[in-house]
Order: structure tokens, then sequence, then C-alpha cells
């Protein structure tokens, strides 16, 4: 081992966490864990820890992730039934003290007696370049045409102000930091407003703390692994030093108002001052449409995690505009880029 | 000649910390990237349009302000000098060029500059 490499493993573990089905209880933990960094992006992380049960549907999901890991990587499956989900990875149980796993391999792949995991789908391109032509490869100057199998994003009306510019659609999640674990929608966004909302995939039925990640959301991570720390026990000092942050104050009035007249204020208020009786809020009929569209990015995200897992599923069982739903099948076999 | 000696041995200096650096980092070992690390980062989902596209820049008369108030000072500071030895012409002419910026920042207003969105 070299001198440089002896001295990264002084470093924390740069860690992507992709939370599954059944995730162990002490997954949300390892943020206040000294020895690891739990990054956004896998292009930050050394190291993907799978906890949990990954659905059938969501595997092409998890393979594209792995991939986007630079080298050299290793990945990790914590308490996970499938033992052959990611061919190279690490089968950990749930008994094990899974930072000293994670800290070993990483001391392995930089010792290099872990050799990098190589990918899993095929280096080629989503779709195959064919060339600017009549077939529609590729359009005309900047607009136009489908380059790589992809159309380019064309002007839609814009609900801000009217001014029609291009409009990005894509699908978020299910490994996203700041969507709730499992989660997958089919965005279209005009900026950071959001236009429209599909679902693709509810949330999975684990517990996290909504408070902790509203926190995290405000830019407030101190206080959000403060909050971690206590569990659910509220202290008045804890709840003080929240109030003094002006957390509140950063979340806009109004947002994610439901039909009992609850937004994501009154919902982070609760969290903050009871958090082991959070309120239910009344969302019979409620559509993510209804809650999301108009919004901007940051505030989406704010209404996404003041509701706890079961109301969100119950929120993405009530479907949205018939046209915008599709079928999770038809989307995954529409991925004709993955090779397994 | 001193200088020139200096210029080179900076230069010289800089070649070889930045090899080193290339050399320890091992910058050249993971090679390109691949085509799924090319992808954007969407949580392990696929976009279904292209990331190229226009979108309106919301803050341009945020700009229009800044240039608005940036020219005032810019001319400020050396007309202070001036302003000893001129006087009261001084005062006159900055306070027409004054007015003349004022125009614009007054045509930002209508346009809703101060108002954030």
């Amino acid at each position: 081992m070299s001198w440089i490499s002896r001295l990264a493993t002084q470093a924390p573990v740069p860690v992507f966490v992709a939370i599954g089905d059944d995730a162990p209880p002490q997954t949300a933990r390892l943020a206040l864990h000294t020895g690891l960094t739990l990054v956004d992006s896998p292009r930050a992380a050394a190291i993907l820890l799978v906890a949990g049960t990954i659905p059938d549907a969501l595997i092409p999901h998890l393979h594209r992730l792995h991939d986007q890991f630079p080298h050299p990587r290793a990945s990790v499956l914590w308490q996970s039934s499938q033992p052959d989900l990611l061919p190279a990875a690490i089968v950990a149980a749930n008994t094990v003290d899974i930072v000293s796993v994670l800290t070993e391999t990483r001391d392995a792949l930089l010792s290099g007696a872990h050799k990098t995991e190589p990918d899993i789908l095929p280096d080629a391109p989503l779709n195959e370049w064919r060339r600017i032509g009549p077939h529609g490869q590729g359009g005309e100057g900047m607009m136009g045409g489908t380059p790589y199998g992809r159309p380019m994003a064309m002007t839609a009306d814009d609900m801000r102000d009217g001014l029609k510019l291009d409009a990005y659609t894509a699908d978020f999640g299910p490994f996203l930091p700041m969507f709730p674990p499992g989660l997958v929608l089919t965005l279209t966004l005009q900026g950071d407003v959001i236009q429209k909302v599909a679902v693709v995939h509810p949330p999975f039925d684990v517990d996290w703390n909504q408070g902790v990640s509203l926190l995290r959301l405000l830019g407030l991570p101190g206080l959000a692994d403060r909050l971690l720390r206590n569990g659910l026990t509220a202290s008045a000092t804890q709840t003080r030093l929240i109030r003094w942050s002006g957390a509140r104050a950063a979340i806009p009035p109004g947002l994610g108002r439901t039909h009992d007249g609850s937004d994501v204020r009154d919902r982070f208020d609760r969290l903050i001052a009871d958090p082991a009786n959070p309120k239910a809020p009344h969302i019979d009929g409620i559509h993510l449409t209804d809650l999301l569209v108009g919004l901007e990015w940051h505030e989406a995200m704010l209404v996404l995690n003041s509701f706890d897992t079961g109301a969100l599923q119950r929120i993405c069982a009530n479907g949205g505009d018939g046209d915008d739903q599709r079928d999770t099948e038809t989307i995954h076999a529409s991925h004709v880029g993955h090779g397994s | 000649m001193t200088t020139l000696i200096a210029i080179v041995f900076v230069l010289g200096l800089s070649v070889l910390f930045t090899a080193a650096l290339r050399a320890a980092a091992g910058a050249d070992v993971a090679g390109p990237a691949t085509a799924p690390q090319q992808r954007p980062v969407l949580g392990g989902s696929d976009p279904q349009t292209h990331a190229w596209q226009r979108f309106h820049v919301r803050y341009y008369t945020m700009t229009l302000l800044f240039v608005a108030f940036e020219m005032e000072m810019m001319f400020m500071y050396p007309w202070a000098v001036v302003f000893v030895e001129e006087g009261v012409k001084a005062l006159a002419e900055m306070g027409m060029f004054l007015v003349i910026l004022s125009v614009g920042i007054l045509y930002g207003w209508r346009e809703g500059i101060f108002r954030w969105e």
C-alpha cells in the first residue's frame, strides 16, 4: 500500500446508501457515525451499501446506480435476501457490525486486496447514434429529432408567466437522497418548476424520521443529527434550538396544504414538538399532482418529506390525471439500455 | 536576468507540483467515463429527453439593477477626487449622471426588479 493510500484509510469511508424494503432500522443512524460519510451522489462514493430488499421491478435501477460509481468501487448487501442482486457484492448479515465491514472493504479496495467491481451494464449509449438523417435520429440545427433515441426537449406551456420554453421529463428515484426511499416519480420540469407528475413506484414501507429529512433539506445537518440522536424523545432544548434556527420561517406558509388545512409548517411543528405522535393529515382524495404541480423543486421536496410513509403511500395510490399514470412494467420494459 | 531565472524557477516548480499531484492521485487510472457513468444521476432512473434545453434566465432583471448601481460606484470613486478641485460644477455633473442612471432603476422598478420570485 502506497503512503497516499495509507493516508486515505484514515479518512471517513464515503458511502452511498440505497435503502430498500425492510431496511434495518439502524440504517438511518449510520449518519451519526464519525467513521462514515454518507454522500448524496454515487460519484462521491467508494462503496454502495444496499440496505434491505430491492423489489424485482427496481433491480434495473440499482444496476444503473451501481455502474455510476467511480473506480475503485465495492458494494455491500446488508440484510438482503437476494445474494445475487449485484454479482460481486459482499453480503453482510444484520447481526454484524456494518461500520467495520464498510471500513474493511474500503481498506481492501485501497490496498488492492479487493478488486474494483466491473460494470453490470454494457459500456454503450442507451440508444445507438445513427447520424443526422431523414429518420428522426438527429435534428436540424439545435432542436428537433431524437439523437441517441431520446427526443430533444421542446417548448411547452409555462404555468409561471406564460413564457414557453423547453420542458424536461425524467424519472427520479428510487435511490435519490432527497426522496423518500423507493419513491419513483416521472416529473416534467420547466427550469425548477414542476409541470407534471406521475407515480411510477410508491415509497417503501420503511420507518424514517421526516423531521430529520426536513431539517437536512433546510440546510441544518447539525440539528438533524441532534434530532436523530435523540430519536423520538422530544427535549425542550432541542425544540428551542430548532425554533431559534429559523427553520420554520424558511418553509413557505400554506405549502402542501391538505383537506384539514394543515401545511408543511404545521406538520414540521408537530414532528419537532412531539416526534412520537405525528398528526395524521387528512389526505382522502388528494393526488400528488394537487400537491406538487406548480411548486419549485425545493418546495416539492419539503412537501414529499413532510408526510410519513403510510400517508405518502396512500397519496400515491390516489393516483393523478389518468393520462399521466403509466404501468410500471411498461416503463421497465422500455429501458432498452439495461443489459441484465 | 535574476527575474528571468525566478520566472523559470517558479514555472518549473509548478510543473513539478502538478505532475506530482497527478502521479499521486493516479489521475489517469480510472480512464474516461463509461456510458453508464455519463448518464445523469437521477437515483437509478433514466431521463426521457436530452438535457440540452432552453430555459428562462429569470435573474436578468437583478443583473440590470446590479449594473446600474455598479456604474454609479465605478464613476463616483474618481469623481470624489475631482470634486475637491472642481467643487459645485463636479457636483452638478454627477447629479445629471445619477439622474440618467436612476431612470434605469425606475424602469427596473416598474418591471418588478424588487419583487423576489
